[in-house]
């Protein structure tokens, strides 16, 4: 191994295809986005350059973009407190021996993962449909005067299609953090129980310290995944009512294919590119900043 | 007999491979409409018809997506497109000036299209710069307001010609559990339509005034009408889920006697009388006075005419076969619509007679002379910004929740 990891060639001879995979699929297309997006172009035809004027329409004048903001945030936070929240629960529950149907749970939490998200869409756009859903007839059946508007509601439809997205990807990221317990050593958690710890003590102290990478993925993949969140919005809501739930993806879309504006649909683009990257940044400055209390704090711990 | 068996078998070879050319199907791909009976029948009238008359083509279908031409544009933009294609007015001057969009003059003249397009259809066939980029089938098409009668009459209401008249039947609708007024505000172009019936009770250029640039989005009366939709919506005349429903669940509604009213093109006569029957009929759209009933009577949203149709990629192998074929097709559409479709408001004479009418189609043919104005739907629209806003702006406007201030202010925006 020694010998390989001291040859350049080597190296360079394993890591080019990948490099080159992605400078062409990804790193490309993204210096292509920014670049046209000092364009005015219908994507078809020639485009004329505008210099700033995109980026000054988009950020300082369209009423749209502090919408698809505040939308991607809130976006982000239900997603990311649901998905988190719950596949934790879940991932440690099945990972207890002592929990019955295990196997049977593992599936049933993972199944929504591998269906069509349109599939999902549409069973839920049922259930929340304010005319004749099961949600709102469920609550007439049962007497309770509560009947929701939830998909029509410009203040509350976004939360319910971040709810529809945080359903249905709990599992992917349950499936991370039940692989991430499963790499524990039971040493750990027999050491525990020799000082006497509770279960929850252990979980406490043990797992959620030990998951800190995986909970770091998650994070960003839960809080990147609510900005530039579309498919679910597209199908659900079509971004209504009105532009009540925009995103920066709904007007790139938006701009770029039903109003033949690519250039201003590749501005929203590349703002969602450097927000993304600046959350990323973020995440990993605060993750990285809390890593040695954290563990300082491990290692002098009364586990009783 | 050796040299016999190899002549022989040449021969054979030779035969084998021309019956084999000559079965051969030249196989053209078609990006069209094909989700309801409306646009299902005709265009599988136009394949068997096809199949007659150009026994060696076979198209190949691309059922369109109803997404305001944003798949058109993505094929546009990577060079995919098919080698028909169906188009509105918005995406004309982009393809065309891509070059990815045939100019038709010689082949609708050589195919005799252009003879047979009525004459009141023909100034539409021509963009601006003269030439023919599609070959039409449908004619001037009106958005109309479908009443069941039927319903009206079980709770003892008269058909409303005024706003206050429309929210005092809602009230008694909605007390009784029928939905006032079904309609698919999921779909951009039927929301702008809402908003264009009721605009052009106050102003008649209606939402084709700011496409053609005769009227300003800042004209007072577009506000008025915005605050009257909004008031509408506020006053429970659409149902609650107005903003995601689609067109099967409204249509359901309105043909299952669950909903009074409903907005549609007039392409929908023939499924609303299948369904119900005498029940059934269009009416003058309301406003917001007597006195302005009776002077906009005539005045209908839709019509105008547009550039659109089958269009043809010049870049196709077989271009010039393609741009035979969408002229064939576009005809027998225009048959089919006559024919099977009990439809005579088609962009072709086809020569063939229909006395089947329904008679909500005969009650508007007989009014198409006294119309006094129309707009047009949002495809017919050449701003593609302005047809997508102000899709979005009905939809705002449906929901009850924007005020009119707000919604205008967007529009402003939108058009800068």
């Amino acid at each position: 191994m020694k010998k390989y990891l001291s040859n350049r060639k080597a190296i360079i001879v394993f890591c080019l295809p990948a490099l080159i995979l992605f400078c062409v699929f990804i790193f490309i297309p993204i210096l292509q986005v920014f670049y046209y997006s000092f364009f005015d172009w219908d994507g078809v035809n020639k485009a004329t350059f505008v210099g700033l004027k995109n980026y000054t329409r988009l950020l300082m004048k369209d009423p749209t973009f502090k919408i698809a903001n505040a939308n991607g945030f809130k976006f982000g936070i239900v997603i990311t407190v649901y998905q988190l929240l719950l596949a934790t629960v879940f991932a440690i529950a099945v990972s207890d021996k002592r929990i019955r149907f295990r196997k049977f749970f593992r599936t049933a939490y993972f199944i929504p993962v591998v269906l069509s998200v349109t599939v999902v869409c549409q069973l839920w756009g049922n259930v929340m449909n304010a005319d004749n859903g099961l949600l709102n007839t469920l609550m007439a059946r049962l007497g309770i005067d509560w009947k929701q508007n939830w998909l029509n509601d410009r203040n509350t439809a976004i939360y319910a299609v971040a709810f529809v997205n945080a359903w249905q990807w709990m599992g992917y990221q349950f499936a991370l953090i039940v692989a991430g317990i499963k790499s524990i050593g039971e040493d750990f958690y027999e050491a525990a129980e020799i000082d006497g710890a509770t279960s929850l003590k252990a979980h406490w102290h043990i797992t959620l310290p030990l998951l800190k990478d995986t909970f770091n993925f998650c994070l960003l993949i839960s809080v990147t995944g609510g900005i530039k969140a579309f498919s679910e919005i597209d199908i659900m809501t079509g971004g209504g009512p009105g532009t009540s739930t925009y995103t920066l993806t709904y007007i790139m879309y938006n701009n770029a294919f039903t109003r033949q504006k690519f250039g201003y649909g590749l501005t929203s683009a590349s703002v969602l590119v450097l927000e993304c990257l600046a959350i990323i940044l973020v995440l990993n400055w605060l993750m990285k900043d809390r890593e040695q209390p954290l563990f300082s704090r491990r290692k002098g711990v009364d586990l009783v | 007999m050796k040299k016999f068996l190899c002549v022989l078998l040449a021969a054979m070879m030779i035969i084998g491979c021309a019956s084999a050319m000559a079965d051969e199907k030249i196989k053209l791909q078609i990006y069209g409409q094909y989700a309801d009976d409306d646009t299902k029948v005709p265009y599988d009238y136009a394949v068997e018809k096809l199949a007659e008359a150009y026994p060696n083509v076979e198209l190949e279908l691309i059922p369109q997506a109803q997404d305001d031409g944003a798949t058109l544009l993505a094929l546009a933009t990577a060079g995919k497109l098919p080698d028909i294609y169906q188009t509105g007015s918005g995406i004309v001057t982009t393809l065309r000036n891509s070059k990815q969009m045939m100019v038709l003059n010689d082949v609708a003249e050589k195919t005799g299209f252009l003879d047979k397009v009525y004459a009141t259809e023909k100034q539409f066939m021509f963009a601006d710069d003269g030439n023919i980029y599609a070959f039409p089938y449908a004619g001037q098409e009106y958005v109309l307001w479908f009443v069941n009668k039927a319903l009206f009459a079980q709770y003892n209401l008269e058909i409303p010609t005024t706003y206050d008249e429309l929210i005092a039947c809602a009230d008694v609708f909605n007390a009784n559990g029928i939905v006032p007024m079904a309609l698919f505000g999921q779909e951009g172009w039927i929301s702008a339509a809402m908003y264009d019936a009721v605009a052009t009770r106050y102003i008649n250029a209606g939402i084709k005034g700011i496409d053609n640039g005769t009227t300003s989005i800042e004209d007072e009366a577009y506000l008025k009408a915005a605050e009257k939709l909004a008031e509408l919506a506020k006053a429970g005349v659409f149902q609650a889920a107005v903003t995601t429903t689609n067109y099967d669940q409204a249509s359901e509604m309105f043909l299952g006697g669950k909903a009074a009213m409903f907005l549609n093109g007039q392409w929908y006569i023939e499924d609303a009388t299948k369904a119900l029957g005498d029940d059934v009929a269009w009416i003058a759209y309301p406003s917001y006075d007597a006195a302005s009933y009776e002077a906009n009577k005539h005045a209908f949203s839709g019509g105008g005419g547009s550039i659109s149709g089958y269009a043809v990629n010049p870049a196709s192998p077989n271009a010039e076969l393609a741009a035979e074929v969408a002229a064939f097709i576009s005809e027998k559409y225009c048959e089919a619509k006559v024919m099977l479709r009990n439809n005579p408001l088609v962009a072709v004479d086809t020569g063939l007679v229909n006395e089947n009418f329904p008679p909500m189609m005969q009650a508007l043919v007989a009014e198409m002379p006294n119309m006094t104005s129309t707009t047009a739907f949002t495809w017919g629209l050449t701003n593609t910004t302005w047809s997508n806003a102000i899709g979005v702006a009905g939809q705002s406007l449906l929901s009850g929740q924007f005020t009119a201030q707000e919604v205008i202010d967007q529009l402003v925006f939108e058009l800068e």
